[in-house]
């Protein structure tokens, strides 16, 4: 799976948590700036991304991800340390 | 000197409180006059947001071995253990915990939110894995935090959910640390001990249970939740609070681990803060001896409970649990939450406002927590102070 396709199954993912906040979101889109998801929130989303990809992504990574392409990247570098 | 930002942005939430003229997070009990009344705004108000389960702030056993200890030994320890020596009561204590729950070792620490930091920073770090419940009380996270390690949460009480997540780790599942609670503090659910007990033997792992709201309340001699449940054996630490059940301040682990004792040297939050003061290492044992024999307590709080959850749920009220020490009455909309938070304190109950992101769903909630000196007349009269309201049910 490449970065895109990962970004389009996370654009899936967020689209009804976003509530219509961003008309279009993408690879720059902010989950916490733009999409205003608190942190409660990012963290549930966490565990659908865990569940959807069969990975583990550890909260404390969350800090380093802050766009819906830094939580692709994360989740591609963690498909590919599994594969 | 210029405004610090981030302090501005709690302001503004605080602001926005204000000019409801309602400060749900700024209560004083100008006067407490027993473990379920107090004087707050010139009124005396029946207390149902305390965590003063078997309501042993007054006992008059507990005040006398406080007493004597203050005279005897002073007021403070004025340092932390291991720096400035320990007095013979904190281990005394520790010995009394331990024999409490038939475990080869106790730890005490100088609150109970340090006792989940100190347990959990102590036990993993860097490159470890931390499996915890989505509904983990702050001092987990915090202490998750403060270790260092990998955490990954799973869903609220679902044991199948954390197998799942286990089955990813791989050969780092026999590694994991699980961390659940007994009863959680926003809802009063109970989480499926004996379901976690069999995951954690399916991968090998290590399973802590807080029993911050079960220690005193539930299982033989007030044991927890997980004693009730028959699965105390397997809870590899069992973590717990001086601060609810024992009517006293501090925190706690007991465990078989035959490293308990040097865990205390490796633990920052146990290191660096002061012991516990003389007065409530004694009160505290005094509280445990009484907390133990305590089943007349336990029989009233449970009909208490009883009482008020079936009183609630007659007034049409959506109610978090089965009857529990802890029953919260959902409000869902947070403004809403707050007007009725208002109105009963204005009616002479106090209870606790919950808003997300504390709370689970998104939804507010007023907790109510119930003690074993309740009478019967005062929870009809927090039903009945429930019952005035005219606002939406949710």
């Amino acid at each position: 799976m490449n970065h895109q396709d990962i970004v389009a199954k996370l654009v899936d993912i967020l689209e009804p948590l976003a509530e219509g906040r961003v008309a279009d979101i993408g690879e720059n889109t902010e989950l916490t700036g733009e999409l205003a998801l608190d942190s409660l929130r990012v963290m549930d989303l966490v565990l659908a991304v865990e569940d959807e990809f069969d990975i583990s992504i550890p909260i404390n990574a969350l800090a380093e991800i802050k766009t819906v392409g830094d939580l692709a990247a994360q989740i591609e570098t963690t498909l590919s340390a599994n594969a | 000197m210029r405004e610090n930002p981030r302090l501005q942005a709690v302001q503004a939430v605080r602001q926005e409180l204000a000019t409801l003229g309602i400060d749900p997070f700024g209560v004083q009990i100008d006067r407490i006059l027993s473990p379920t009344e107090g004087l707050i705004h010139g009124r005396r108000t029946i207390l149902a947001g305390t965590n003063n389960y078997l309501g042993l702030t007054f006992d008059p056993g507990t005040i006398a071995a406080a007493r004597e200890a203050l005279e005897a030994a002073g007021t403070g320890t004025t340092g932390s253990r291991m720096a400035n020596g320990s007095y013979a009561g904190h281990r005394e204590l520790e010995v009394d915990l331990a024999a409490f729950y038939g475990k080869r070792d106790a730890i005490v620490f100088s609150t109970g939110y340090q006792a989940n930091l100190g347990m959990i920073s102590a036990l993993v770090g860097t490159g470890d894995v931390v499996m915890i419940d989505a509904d983990s009380h702050a001092s987990i996270y915090d202490g998750c935090r403060l270790s260092g390690a990998n955490v990954i949460r799973f869903r609220h009480n679902d044991a199948a959910d954390l197998a799942k997540r286990m089955r990813r780790l791989g050969d780092d599942a026999a590694n994991a640390l699980i961390v659940v609670e007994g009863v959680y503090s926003m809802l009063g659910d109970r989480a499926p001990l004996g379901d976690f007990a069999r995951v954690k033997q399916e991968f090998g792992a290590t399973l802590m249970v807080d029993e911050a709201h079960s220690m005193g309340v539930l299982g033989s001699k007030g044991r927890g939740l997980a004693d009730e449940q028959g699965v105390l054996a397997d809870v590899d630490y069992v973590v717990g609070t001086f601060s609810k059940s024992l009517g006293n301040t501090g925190g706690f682990c007991v465990s078989d681990s035959p490293n308990l004792d040097v865990l205390r040297y490796a633990s920052r939050p146990y290191v660096f803060t002061a012991s516990l003061p003389p007065a409530t290492i004694a009160a505290t044992r005094q509280a445990l001896r009484t907390l133990a024999a305590a089943d007349d307590l336990r029989l009233r709080l449970q009909n208490n409970a009883e009482r008020l959850h079936a009183g609630l749920g007659a007034l049409g009220f959506r109610l978090g649990a089965p009857a529990n020490a802890v029953v919260a009455v959902l409000v869902g909309d947070k403004i809403e939450a707050l007007r009725f938070w208002d109105h009963l304190l204005k009616h002479g109950v106090y209870v606790n406002l919950m808003v997300p992101p504390a709370t689970p769903g998104g939804e507010s909630l007023l907790r109510c927590s119930v003690s074993a000196a309740h009478t019967p007349g005062q929870i009809d009269a927090i039903c009945a102070a429930f019952a005035s309201w005219t606002g939406a049910k949710a």
